[in-house]
């Protein structure tokens, strides 16, 4: 069947469909554009951006410390560059780098037409930029906050000024933004690849955006819940690390870097991910030990989570804790060497093409496995008591960075450019810039390992001349400023115009994997037909794959009801199962994000009724975007579609089948861990604290939450119900229980609120009190968003959105209830039993 | 609506649930002796002081922990190694398109997991043997 020629006609009646469907929006309806490829663009751009921004930072920094005894910054000026410098480069530019390139990639390598919830990266894509261009600005301000990236309590409590609020609730809105593109990346892993390709065919890539997005996962909402009690502490008082008050400042540290390690491997896990996809295609054959590398990524994955404490080795916590943490962070050179040690085979067995994407691998090698020596060296506490806070560790830290992040980072600009744009970039520029690179970080860096030996503290603003750090300082300011002309170089070349040079070649590089079946010049489908894939380099592997994609014999090769659409696979075999129509154009999205901006922004002035105002538009804008475009029912007789090659594919899926599910799956995840934080925070203080709970102080009132506990699980058992005599196709029991479920949630959230509120409770006076409201407001919040889901199933319902055939929202909204479920019931026992029985 | 399609995700879950279950496990066996080795040496050491009758104990306690890890660790590995079935066709490449391959690729992604696993748990055990007090 796929040998026989498809109808010229036909053909070309698929490709104009193809073409109107996937059609880019023009003017300034250009920004309402959702598809991966211009999302992508943007994000990367805007992240480029914000790296620039930090750089200039940098610079200024460096300028500062040229000479002794300089006057160029202030104290405070210098503090806020510093702290906006390490900020900006991990959180508006390293995280959502990756995410950037992994959306504007991921469907590509998955011969998918797009992912699968365009308007969540949209909103995702807004929200980041809104949040990035409020909290980089502060810096022009004089606002900017000024206690470092990692905004140690009692000096970030402390600090005057709005400039920890700014980070707080700027940074916890990017990171919302985060785990949203996370979710979708995940998603689109597990279900939009294409026919055939098992999970043991999955380009190397896909691997590691799964782990890393797993990884964003588990690390960012510790650091949320974070930020949710230093800014309840920063708002309200409440005395979370207030010592004075039975508060602790090591919380903070704790949940910040159980954040923050994992961070540097969020950041260098996708690079290496660039690499595994450059280094096959410069030796030009498969990559050596592919079940290697996925284990070796998937073993850091977890080993980076046992890492945190290395980063507190001076905090005084037992030594033994501490021995735990040194042996854990040794370990994880194993699993970081093989994935090395994979690539340099491959690169030994194949014969090997020094493209330019090449040398900047090359270079990244050589950076960082010097910097992963001083890292071993750094992870020995005894070494670290020496080292900690000179500059051995900015230097130890650039190393990793440069070498992990943004060398390779630069490989996969060159390497993906024409597939991104069609074009390529200057091959003569591109050397020019590698050196400025490399020899200019090495000048600046370089000497910082002796500067920091010799005693040169970080972050101080200025020193003496009596020490003898002058001239190495000196050396550090000239490299940085190599380092500068570099990325000034680059970006002339990245951006110039490019209207009159000749398109690249479809595959320049003579590469292996899916992404190089891209048409050249640009078409906005992804795929002209989604492929069957039956091996991890098809375009070597499968013969006459590419001509055949492009004839239109594989599947969807049409658009008949100018809808898009892609397929759906099962997670592990990547069987179709269903063919999702994803959404387009639309202006919801920004609209919810610029909305939501204003939920997080206002509070930072402490202006609470706009924010609160700017929250409710913000819900009701979502909740129109998910019911006008989420789980439509087809119409009757176009409910199944015929995709080609004779599969008929069902146009709506409900439960594991769908990919809604997935995603809400997922979210519930993150949304668990950050729960969980919260309790390791009642945990923690009543190991740190002799006085948890405080004597003879009140609890909350355990006959109010029980009924609360009680009325809450009944409304989870209410809508879990529903669920099945829907299905069932009793709607009228449905109806009922869709009615009960809101009730017995409302009523339940009420008790669950009085069972503190009434108690005498004062969460100003100790952190006792105020850990007990902490955890109740959190679900309360969470019981909150699930009233309102569970109304909108009943509106669906009502209204037919909801029928016995068709409950997707049911399904995602019941899933949402087990979590709460437990949330609820583990809630209780904390505040209600734990402090009882301590 | 097509049925079918709709279980097929279910059917393949279920099939391999064994060893989707098997991948996730040494590293979670991992995680949770980690955290149960720096949980108890916290508590012991922010609630109990310096007492060295208590750190003794906790040290034994630790140590056969860390055996019954090892050993659950080793098991899972013992189990993989099965189902990758390595001596029958020498296959660690798994590039094909068949149900085996992804079959034994799981099967060989957690025996690598399970042995990086297991280096771990020897790592962070460490400390427990040669460290006598909190301080
Ligand atoms: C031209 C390139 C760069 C220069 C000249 C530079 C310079 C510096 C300097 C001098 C410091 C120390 C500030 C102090 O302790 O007083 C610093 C800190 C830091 N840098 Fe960079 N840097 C550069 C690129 C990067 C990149 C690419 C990243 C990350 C992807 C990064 C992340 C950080 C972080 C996280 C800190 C710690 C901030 C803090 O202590 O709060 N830097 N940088
Ligand atoms: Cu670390």
């Amino acid at each position: 069947m796929l040998a026989a020629p498809v109808d010229k006609e036909a053909r070309d009646r698929g490709a104009e469909q193809l073409r109107e469907t996937w059609k880019t929006p023009k003017g300034f309806r250009y920004c309402t554009a959702v598809n991966n490829s211009e999302i992508g663009k943007w994000y990367a751009l805007s992240a480029f951006f914000f790296m620039m921004c930090a750089g200039v930072l940098g610079l200024l920094i460096r300028v500062q410390l040229a000479v002794p005894d300089n006057d160029f910054l202030s104290a405070d000026r210098f503090n806020q560059f510093f702290t906006m410098h390490g900020s900006a480069m991990m959180f508006l530019f390293a995280v959502p780098m990756f995410e950037a390139i992994s959306i504007l990639l991921l469907p590509g390598f998955l011969g998918a037409r797009d992912m699968p919830f365009p308007r969540l990266s949209a909103y995702g894509f807004w929200c980041f930029l809104i949040g990035g261009i409020f909290v980089m600005s502060s810096v022009l301000f004089g606002v900017a906050p000024n206690s470092g990236w990692f905004m140690y309590p009692p000096l970030a409590t402390e600090a005057e000024g709005m400039g920890s609020d700014i980070w707080l609730l700027g940074l916890s809105f990017i990171e919302v933004a985060s785990i949203a593109a996370a979710v979708e990346l995940i998603v689109g892993v597990l279900k939009c690849r294409p026919p055939g390709m098992r999970i043991n065919l999955m380009p190397l890539y896909a691997w590691y955006v799964l782990v890393v997005g797993g990884m964003i996962l588990f690390a960012f909402p510790p650091l949320i819940a974070g930020d949710f009690l230093f800014e309840l502490q920063r708002s309200f008082d409440w005395p979370f690390f207030d010592p004075e008050r039975g508060g602790d400042p090591m919380l903070w540290q704790h949940l910040f870097w159980i954040f923050g390690h994992p961070e540097v491997y969020i950041i260098f896990l996708p690079s290496i991910a660039i690499a595994a996809m450059v280094v096959p295609t410069a030796a030009q054959r498969p990559i050596v030990g592919y079940s290697w590398i996925v284990l070796s990524a998937v073993g850091t994955g977890f080993l980076s989570f046992g890492l945190w404490v290395h980063h507190m080795f001076t905090t005084g916590l037992p030594s033994m804790s501490l021995g735990f943490f040194s042996a854990a962070s040794e370990a994880v050179v194993i699993p970081t060497g093989i994935q090395l040690f994979a690539f340099v085979a491959t690169l030994m067995v194949g014969r090997v093409k020094m493209s330019l994407p090449m040398l900047f691998i090359s270079g990244a090698l050589a950076i960082f496995t010097a910097g992963g020596l001083t890292g071993v060296m750094v992870a020995l506490a005894p070494f670290d008591w020496q080292a900690h806070d000179t500059y051995f560790v900015v230097a130890h830290l650039h190393y990793t960075l440069f070498g992990g992040m943004v060398f390779p980072l630069m490989a996969g600009v060159y390497y993906f450019f024409p597939f991104i744009t069609k074009k390529t970039l200057s091959k003569r520029a591109g050397r020019i810039v590698f050196w400025l690179l490399f020899v200019g970080f090495n000048v600046t860096f370089l000497p910082m390992h002796l500067t920091g030996l010799m005693g040169m503290p970080r972050r101080v603003y200025t020193y003496p001349s009596v020490m003898g750090w002058d001239l190495l300082n000196l050396i550090s300011s000239v490299g940085a400023f190599i380092v500068a002309a570099g990325f000034v170089v680059f970006a002339i070349d990245l951006l110039r115009p490019r209207g009159r040079q000749p398109f690249a070649p479809r595959n320049p590089w003579n590469a292996g994997t899916l992404e190089w079946s891209h048409d050249v010049p640009e078409e906005n489908w992804g795929v002209r037909s989604v492929p069957y894939i039956t091996s991890r380099y098809p375009l070597w592997e499968q013969e006459n794959l590419v001509e055949r994609m492009d004839e239109g014999r594989f599947y969807l090769p049409d658009a008949p009801e100018l809808k898009r659409e892609t397929l759906v696979t099962t997670v592990l075999d990547a069987k179709p199962i269903q063919c999702l129509r994803v959404t387009g154009p639309t202006w919801i999205t920004i609209v919810a994000a610029v909305f939501t901006g204003g939920a997080f922004i206002f509070p930072t002035f402490h202006w609470y009724p706009p924010a609160i105002f700017c929250g409710g538009v913000a819900i009701a804008s979502v909740i129109y975007w998910l019911w006008t475009a989420t789980s439509q029912i087809p119409e009757k007789g176009k409910d199944v579609r015929d995709a080609g090659l004779s599969l008929k594919l069902p146009v709506y899926a409900s439960g594991p089948a769908s990919v809604g599910w997935w995603g809400v799956w997922i979210t519930m995840l993150g949304d668990a861990t950050a729960f969980a934080s919260l309790v390791f925070g009642f945990v923690f203080y009543w190991t740190a604290k002799p006085d948890f709970p405080p004597a003879g102080t009140e609890h909350a009132m355990l006959s109010y939450l029980a009924l609360g506990v009680a009325a809450l699980v009944a409304s989870w058992a209410s809508i879990y119900r529903a669920r099945i005599v829907n299905h069932q196709g009793k709607v009228a029991t449905t109806r009922t229980l869709l009615v009960a479920a809101p009730l017995l949630a409302i009523a339940g959230s009420g008790l669950f609120y009085l069972s503190v509120a009434n108690a005498d409770l004062d969460p100003t006076r100790h952190v006792y009190p105020a850990i007990v409201w902490a955890v109740m407001i959190w679900t309360i919040v969470h019981t909150g968003g699930g009233v309102i889901m569970q109304c909108y199933c009943l509106a669906g319902a009502v209204f037919g959105k909801v029928t016995p055939e068709h409950d997707a929202d049911l399904w995602n909204v019941t899933l949402y209830w087990h979590f709460v479920c437990l949330t609820v019931v583990v809630a209780g026992l904390t505040i209600g039993l734990m402090p009882r029985v301590m | 609506m097509a049925k079918t399609e709709q279980d097929e995700e279910r059917r393949t879950l279920s099939e391999e649930a064994d060893s989707l279950w098997m991948i996730t496990f040494a590293g979670s066996i991992w995680a949770v002796h980690f955290v149960v080795c720096y949980g108890a040496t916290a508590a012991v050491c922010a609630k109990l002081g310096g007492d060295a009758a208590a750190i003794m104990t906790l040290r034994l306690a630790l140590g056969g922990f860390t055996l019954l890890a090892l050993a659950g660790i080793a098991f899972v590995g013992w189990r993989s190694w099965v189902q990758w079935d390595f001596l029958n066709d020498w296959n660690y490449e798994h590039a094909l398109a068949g149900k085996e391959h992804r079959h034994e690729f799981l099967g060989h992604a957690s025996f690598l997991l399970s042995i990086i696993s297991f280096i771990g748990v020897i790592y962070v055990s460490l400390p427990v043997l040669v460290l006598e007090t909190c301080q």
